[in-house]
Parts: C-alpha cells; structure tokens; sequence
C-alpha cells in the first residue's frame, strides 16, 4: 500500500500540488484509519489529508480518478474472473481460484493462463519499475516502453511457446486462448505506459514554459501567450501579497507604559487605576501610479496596471493614473469592473495617442499633487518620449519633494534613453530609483522592494 | 473526550447519522473530516461561502461530543492576550499598594539594600502566579479537564503574526507563557479553524491541518436540512424553495443565498402562511435571501422565469 500511495503522491507533486512529506504521513495514517476497501471513503480521507484548497481538491480528484482507475484497468478479465472486479486493485493477496494448470512451461504464459489478476498487476508494476514506464516524456517514447516491458514479463519466451504450440497442433483451443490473452496482455501494458506518462508527466512542458515566459520581454510576446502571462502576473502579485499582508496592520496593544501609567494616576495618590499601554503603529503605503498608456508603451503599461490591480489586495491604498495626453484617474474604474474589461476600456479611451508629458503632469498638479505626502509612492511607468514638447519638469520636482519615494519605470533599454526625442535625463534627479523594466521578472523584483522599504 | 464517546464516531456514517439526529444534515465528506479529526488528533480547516453552516459544525460536534465549546473570534489586531492569557495588571498594581504596609513590615529592620532585596526574593513570583492569570480562550481550552471543542472562527481576519503564533498550539497542544514555563494539554481538544478565504493562510497553518471545503448543499440535502430545520413546511413548497433557490445561485450575483438565508426563508414563508410560491409573495420577501441592492435589482425582473422552474414539477 505505501508504495502505491508513494507513486500516487508522486504523480500529485508532478501535477503541481505542494505536498510535503508530514502530509504524506497523514494520508498514510487516513488511509490505514479507513482502509482501502472503499474507494469513495479513501478518496475523501486522502482529499481532506492531502490538499489545502479548492483549487488542488479539484486537481487531486481528477487525478485520483486517472490514477486509481488505471490500476482498475488490470482487473479486465483474463478469463476466470476473481470476483473483485470492482476493487481498487492494489492488494496482492487476493486470492482467485486457480483454473485447472496446463502444461505450460514459460512463467508468463502460466500466469497468463491462471487468471490471478492481482498477480499479474504487481508482475506489471514491478516491470514497469525496471524498465522506467515513469520516466516517459514524449508520448511517442509509449511503443518503445510497451516493447520493453513486455519483454520484461517474459514474452520472449511466451512467444517461443507459442511458436512451438504452433508447430504442434494449429488450432487447439489452448493456443487461441494463449494468444488472444497475450494480445490483450499487450493492450494492458500498453495502456499502463500511457497512464504513467499521463499520471508523471503530462504536466512537466508547461512547468517550462512558464519558467522561459518570465524572462521574456513584455513587448515581443505574441497574442496567443497574452491570457497565460496574465496568470502569471496574478500569481506573482499573490505571492507578493501573502508575504507582505501583515504589514497592514494598524495598531496593536503592546506592552504596559509603565511610565505614563504612573503619571496617569499622579492624581490617585499613587493607586494606580488607569493602565496606560505602548501600542506600536503599523503605516500603510500608500501608491500612486502613473502609467503612459502611448503607442510604445502600451503593451507594458497593461501588465503594470494589471499587477497593480491584483495588487490592489496587499495595498488597498493604490490610485492609478493613465494618460498619453492628458490624463485621467482610472482608480474607480479599476474597483468597479473586472480586469479584462477595465484594461480594455483604459487602452480604448487612451491608448495609442501621441505622447505630451508637461500637459499630463499640469493635469496630476491639479487631481492629486496636494494628496502626495510623505507615506507615499509614486510609481511612473513611461518612456519619457516626449514629442520636442516642454516636459514641466517643475511638477515632477515638487512630487519628488513632496513623497517619501518616486520610482520610474522605463520599458526602454539602458542604451536608448535620452536618444531621439526622450528627456529621461531631466527627470532622472528627481527620481529616487530609475529602473528599466521590461519584463515579469524586472516588475516583481521593482514592486517588491517597494513593498520591504515602504511598511 | 475521544474515548469517552468512542461508540458515537467509530465511523464516518455513525458520525452522519448522530449529527442528523442533532438536526445537522451533512454530507459525506463533513462526515468522514470529522471522524479523521478525532481519530488522527488533528485540526480542521474549514472553507466555503458565508452561511453553509461552519461555525455550527462546530457548535454541533461539541453537542455530539458533549463536550464545551470554547470559541475565539478572530479579527485584524487579535493578540496573544486577547487569545491566549493575559496578567492581570490592574489586580496586580492595586495588590501591590495594599499590600504596601505589609511589605514595610517584613522589611523593618533589614540592615542595607542587599538584605532587603533578598528578603524580597523569599516571597517569590507571587504576583506573577496562577492567581493573577487571566485565561483566554486558548488557554483555557487547554486547560479543560476533558477536552474541549475550539472554534477559530475566521482566522482569515486575524495577522499572520497570530498564524504563526498558533502553529505551536496546533501541532502540539501546548504554549509557552515566559513567566510560566509550557503548558500542555490536559486533554486534546478539537480544534476548528474557519475561514472565508478573504486572505491566504500560510502553508505552515494549511500544512497542519486537515482541509475541509464546504459548499453550498445539493439539491436533496437542502431539502433535508430544510425538513429538520422548519419541520411544520409542507413538501411542495419545501420542493419549489429549495429548486427557486438554486436557480437564484446559477445567477451571477454578488452574494448567493446560502443555507441560512434558505431556512430564513423558509421560516418566514411559514410564519405569512404561504403555502405555495407566487410571484407577489417572493418579490416581498426577497430581501431575506439577497443582501444587496444590486442583486434584488438583478433578480427582480427574473423572478417570473425563476418560478417557472421552481414550480414546473408540480
């Protein structure tokens, strides 16, 4: 039993679910507690044990089903049938009882013709171990691994046998039901490889897709890959979140002040009534963001509005701004409509327009200079191209003065600012960090520092 | 606790119909999390929508186990000396002026500041005793003779700081307290922790926990929570309640009604003597079953559709 539920774990962790080795141990202890005999009871015991939310419940019910119906498959008759087919199969002991013995010599084809289910299965899995059925990645690699394991079980020598029940006697009964037996032994082992490579390693490409999707840059990736990365985007966001939620923590209690306890009850002779406690306060960051939503950038500004979205969880004190021209809160936007829609909106009202950065900077002044203090940060996602016009690097200077820290994020290379029509240089002093951002990875680094230096 | 009342758990399936016999219909998965949690000794985390009866699957197994309930609400800024124990200050500074006179006595004639300190030490840590502990809920949990059963009610409103804080207590029964050295459990209690999933828990907490996800109930079950919850409800009506309801949670609404809403419901309709569904009767009473503005808004327009379907059967 251990080792099925070894492989059954093993074919979990490779679907994705972090199971550690304690949880391995209490499923192993449910499954002892409520035995294997009901299939229903044990998938229950091992789903509560064994996953710690929906979302893996899901996955560990799909795959307890695949795993456990292919041990199933080897309780397809092979003649006689032991009257349990229906059990989860992974008991060796069954006992069937033995069809009268022919006089056959090779070991598999005595199996074969004895109907001992459960025999067989373990004869199966213990080949399978040998020959690497577990190690299949390419699902071509299946005939190659069928072939092997079938000559693992000794069908070399089954089919001597048959060769030589041939030569004797053509057509007795015996030989047809040897070969239709071994013909669907083969379906069998067949169908093992295939649920092993479904069970082992249908998941692995994707891993590796999702590592090479990290690194590349947010500007070159094709429409196909769009819905994919935004996962990945939330999924950074939330693993931001859960490591940087309690620092939104207001206040606490804290110790006894004994000080001003005692100067609290000056007036009580000395009889100290009123407890008075040091309580230690906790600061919420509070972001702005300012995205360029212009031709260029637009692509990156997307993914930057779509993490602060979901960022939105850890700091409920985010205020987004878009602008090309002028430009606009999108804060309300983003709380009352679902992501998807509200990017959509925010790239159709202001995407695409040519770029002016004095007059957006004019429009902040005026919606929300005065809300900047020294808790906040304010976030500038743009390339700092700026069309020859003025860039009105006075307001840019007072928001520098006037917040705790000023990040911008240019999508650009190194190399390229301040080529052509980009003023980056006249910004730059009034920037606590600049950082060239351009991809999931660069993002996550950026907002995580800003998520350790602000709380 | 456990082996007192072997006989009511020995399985999942006793554990089902002890818990009907309470008035809880549950399903099998609540069944057998809760047989694994008495007899692996571990905590249960429970999840699902607000209303589908959590806190009272606690409240219920501690009826079954007939053992107290000791429940600690969670919320942002809990604590350990709200959840676990507290000195109590204010007895301990008042002790201390009274008790000034005495202290003058027991140092008259001290000779210097040495003498008088070691006098002092002969008394002790009185004020840092049993005496002036203030149990909270953890604490006394584990101090409970027999067992008891403990309710985390919405640990998810708690800091992470108080997750970390009760792994000790989850995973072995036990808690340091500095002055007291640790305490262990007199008997094990069973632990529910709930949650709304407003925030994710650590893996730490999940990893010692048993998970149990409940969703809102099937068809059949409500109906059987429905006839043990509101008895005196006629069948039929029983029947288009619970189909309008689970019409109304295929909608995409705010807040589905959950299973309180739906006994609500039904003990309203019950108490305007309604004895079958019409369109007047649902758009009056709809507010017991949607807490938003916007769903009633939503609903409203359906509600005609909606009783198709409900009523169709009969």
């Amino acid at each position: 039993m251990q080792k099925v539920l070894g492989d059954f774990i093993h074919a979990l962790r490779q679907a994705g679910l972090p199971i550690s080795s304690a949880e391995t141990l209490d499923g192993l202890n449910a499954a002892q507690l409520v035995g294997i005999d009901n299939a229903p009871l044990l998938k229950q015991s091992l789903g509560t044990t064994l996953t710690k939310c929906l979302e893996h419940r899901l996955i560990f019910d799909q795959i307890f089903d695949q795993f456990f119906n292919s041990h199933n498959q080897f309780n397809v008759d092979y003649g006689p049938t032991p009257q349990t087919a229906e059990q989860a199969g992974e008991h060796a002991d069954i006992a069937s009882p033995p069809t009268p013995m022919l006089s056959l010599e090779s070991p598999l084809a005595q199996q074969l013709m004895s109907g001992d289910v459960s025999g067989m299965q373990v004869m199966i899995a213990s080949a399978a171990a040998a020959s690497g059925a577990q190690e299949v990645t390419f699902m071509t690699q299946v005939p190659l691994v069928t072939y092997r394991l079938m000559q693992a079980l000794g069908d070399g020598a089954l089919q001597q046998e048959l060769a030589e029940m041939a030569d004797h006697d053509e057509n007795s009964a015996e030989l047809q039901l040897l070969r239709q037996r071994r013909i669907r032994l083969q379906q069998q082992v067949r169908d093992y490889v295939e649920q092993q490579y479904l069970a082992f390693n249908q998941n692995e490409p994707s891993k590796h897709r999702e590592g090479n999707l990290q690194k590349i840059s947010l500007t070159s990736i094709d429409h196909r890959n769009y819905k994919l990365m935004g996962e990945l985007v939330r999924k950074a966001a939330k693993r931001l979140a859960s490591m940087h939620s309690r620092r939104r923590r207001i206040t606490k209690r804290g110790l006894l002040d004994v000080r001003r306890t005692i100067t609290a009850n000056a007036a009580y002779d000395g009889f100290l009534f009123h407890t008075k406690w040091k309580s230690t306060r906790v600061e919420r960051p509070k972001v702005m963001v300012i995205c360029d939503v212009s031709g260029s950038v637009s692509k990156v500004a997307r993914f930057l509005l779509l993490f602060l979205y979901s960022l939105q969880d850890v700091l409920p004190n985010v205020r987004s701004f878009v602008f090309s021209s002028s430009m606009e809160e999108v804060t309300k936007l983003f709380e009352e409509q679902d992501m998807d829609q509200a990017l959509a909106e925010v790239l159709h009202s202001w995407g695409n327009k040519p770029t002016h950065y004095g007059k957006a900077l004019n429009d902040f002044e005026t919606m929300a200079l005065g809300d900047i203090d020294n808790r906040t940060t304010v976030i500038m996602l743009g390339d700092a191209r700026n069309n020859n016009e003025d860039g009105n690097i006075a307001v840019w200077e007072e928001i520098y003065r006037r917040s705790q820290r000023v990040l911008w994020l240019n999508p650009e290379g190194q190399v390229n600012w301040n080529s052509g029509d980009s003023i980056m240089r006249k910004y730059a002093p009034y920037c606590s960090h600049v950082e060239t951002c351009n991809s999931l990875r660069d993002l996550n680094r950026i907002l995580g520092s800003v998520l350790k230096h602000e709380a | 606790m456990i082996i007192r009342n072997q006989d009511k758990i020995n399985s999942p399936d006793t554990i089902k119909q002890q818990f009907e016999s309470l008035g809880y219909i549950c399903s099998d998965a609540i069944a057998t999390s809760v047989y694994l949690a008495c007899h692996l000794q571990k905590p249960i985390l429970v999840e699902g929508p607000p209303g589908v009866g959590k806190t009272e699957l606690a409240k219920k197994t501690s009826d079954l186990l007939s053992a107290p309930l000791i429940r600690m609400q969670c919320y942002e800024g809990l604590d350990e000396a709200k959840a676990l124990y507290e000195w109590k200050y204010g007895k301990q500074l008042l002790y201390t002026q009274l008790l000034k006179d005495q202290l003058g006595d027991v140092m008259r004639g001290a000779k210097g500041l040495d003498e008088s300190v070691s006098r002092l030490h002969q008394f002790g840590d009185i004020f840092y005793s049993d005496e002036f502990l203030e149990p909270r809920p953890l604490l006394e949990a584990l101090r409970t003779e027999d067992g008891a059963v403990l309710l985390i009610d919405e640990i998810d409103k708690a800091d992470q700081e108080f997750e970390a804080f009760l792994l000790e207590l989850l995973s072995d029964y036990q808690i340091s307290i500095p002055e007291l050295g640790t305490i262990k459990a007199k008997s094990k209690p069973l632990v529910f922790l709930t949650s709304n999933n407003t925030r994710e828990l650590s893996d730490a907490l999940k990893r010692r926990c048993l998970h149990l996800y409940i969703p809102f109930p099937s068809k059949a079950i409500e109906q059987k929570i429905i006839t043990a919850q509101v008895p005196e409800l006629n069948d039929k009506l029983k029947y288009q309640l619970v189909e309008f309801i689970s019409e109304l949670r295929d909608m995409s609404l705010k807040k589905a009604p959950a299973v309180s809403e739906t006994i609500d419901w039904a003990r309203a309709l019950l108490l305007l003597n309604v004895d079958s569904l019409d369109h007047e009767w649902v758009k009056t009473t709809l507010n017991l079953l949607l807490k938003f503005q916007d769903d009633i808004e939503a609903v409203e327009p359906e509600i005609h559709n909606l009783l198709k379907v409900a009523t169709k059967e009969n």
